[in-house]
């Protein structure tokens, strides 16, 4: 009976504890430190680069830690690649075998530009971070789904974009984004900047779920609380700034509002402990007009709370800001008071 | 003073542990059938297999390993047991296992293309822009 009971309790605590702070006792500093001192050229020894990466480190996620690391600040993403990928896989999209076949030299293409150019698109960095924890033995997954970007705010839930992993360590799955945490893609310029986003990494899976949208439902780590994927698409729309400053994300849960003149309308949110709400703002853009507010903010226990009055009618992309770095988007139609 | 308790050896001690350490390499060089181990991997895609150039090769332990050269070619480190059983990986390939017999001296591996998809959204810092009729 004792024993059961203790079964239950570990059970229960092990199931309450968010994903970061089951690694809480952990500094990263030494997988860190191994992670951008390990060089390798190209990508043909796997076995030994991965051993290098984790024969210094005792714990499994401390391994799992070196190996997404030295992916994020070794392996560049590869836009040429995307833009091409994208373009075919539209062409084919009714050509079951010309997809088949466009897929393949694709693989063979995006395989060898990985080994030899360390540069690749999503799949390629979570095949890669699986292969490389294989090598260690520990258990992970290549989770395909629906990313959601500023490119891709309207989904064909046919159509999956998106690679990123799961991890199991004691039993217990994480999530990661190396693709994302890599850096930022510029997509007009043809460029990619190698720009480290601590945020995708043992993401809590309430944030994570905003923008990656799992084909197997049980990689969103969320149990029944999953979304549906009607919901999913009528998120609002955040960016890599939200993974930086954000531990959780409150409310709106939509990106579109409807509001009568005068409304006052709240967006909650946890932010991370350094930072400081004063510099929080919202850039309202209507047409080619854009500015700045400050709102009304208030804290109640961890919740930063931001108010604002619409005073005036239109339609505005309201995006929030910390200093210089976008964290999301909404959309608010403010229609005058007797307008339905 | 406590170094000095050496432990003293009866000579039937000492026969026995000749005796165990005898049996040792005995087993041993009956087990020892050494092989060494060459030859080529190759990965097949939809249309052709073609030499793989950097395939990992290595025990289970991965103690040993070695890769392929550009033609494919590998002549594995360390001469094997029969039993032994060596892994081939290779990106973008599933991995495959052999078994050392004593006529794995010239291998010939084909890899299988792993059957995945590729996608790929990127990661960017461009703001979203509402697409309306007269904007």
């Amino acid at each position: 009976m004792q024993k059961a009971f203790f079964l239950l309790f570990v059970l229960f605590t092990t199931h309450c504890f968010s994903q970061k702070t089951d690694f809480k006792h952990i500094n990263f500093a030494k997988a860190d430190r191994i992670a951008s001192t390990i060089k390798s050229k190209r990508l043909f020894n796997l076995n030994k680069l991965t051993l290098d990466l984790t024969k210094n480190l005792d714990t499994d996620i401390e391994k799992v830690r070196a190996i997404y690391k030295w992916i994020c600040i070794n392996i560049a993403s590869d836009f040429k690649l995307y833009s091409k990928n994208e373009r075919k896989r539209k062409k084919y999209k009714k050509d079951s075998i010309k997809l088949a076949e466009w897929n393949s030299e694709l693989k063979r293409d995006l395989f060898s530009k990985l080994l030899k150019r360390k540069k690749t698109i999503c799949t390629g960095y979570a095949y890669l971070f699986k292969a490389m924890c294989d090598v260690v033995d520990i258990e992970s997954k290549m989770v395909y789904g629906f990313g959601r970007t500023v490119d891709v705010t309207e989904f064909d839930p046919n159509y999956p974009n998106h690679t990123w992993n799961a991890f199991k360590i004691n039993n217990k799955w994480y999530l990661c984004d190396a693709t994302w945490a890599a850096g930022i893609s510029y997509p007009d310029e043809n460029r990619f900047i190698f720009k480290y986003n601590d945020g995708y990494f043992l993401t809590e899976p309430e944030l994570f779920i905003k923008n990656h949208f799992p084909i197997q439902k049980e990689f969103s780590l969320l149990g029944d609380k999953m979304p549906t994927f009607q919901e999913f698409i009528e998120m609002p729309l955040l960016y890599g700034g939200a993974y930086t400053y954000l531990n959780k994300y409150i409310a709106p849960k939509k990106m579109y509002h409807s509001l009568q003149k005068g409304e006052t309308f709240n967006f909650n949110y946890v932010f991370k402990k350094e930072i400081d709400p004063k510099n929080l703002k919202l850039v309202f853009v209507s047409g080619v007009s854009e500015k700045t507010y400050n709102p009304f903010i208030s804290q109640k226990n961890d919740t930063t709370i931001l108010r604002y009055t619409f005073n005036k009618a239109g339609y505005f992309d309201v995006h929030l800001y910390y200093k210089e770095d976008i964290i999301a988007t909404y959309i608010f139609e403010i229609k005058k008071d007797n307008q339905n | 003073m406590k170094t000095s308790t050496t432990v003293k050896m009866t000579t039937s001690t000492k026969i026995l542990i000749t005796l165990f350490f005898i049996s040792f390499l005995c087993t041993s060089t009956i087990n020892a059938q050494k092989v060494e181990v060459k030859g080529v991997v190759k990965g097949k895609t939809e249309e052709k297999a073609e030499p793989l150039n950097g395939v990992n090769i290595y025990l289970k332990d991965k103690s040993v390993y070695t890769s392929s050269n550009r033609k494919g070619e590998f002549t594995f480190p360390k001469t094997l047991n029969v039993g032994d059983v060596i892994y081939f990986s290779y990106l973008g390939y599933l991995k495959q296992k052999v078994t050392i017999t004593k006529n794995t001296t010239n291998l010939t591996i084909v890899l299988k293309e792993d059957d995945n998809e590729m996608l790929g959204a990127v990661g960017t810092n461009k703001r979203f822009s509402s697409k309306r009729k007269g904007q």
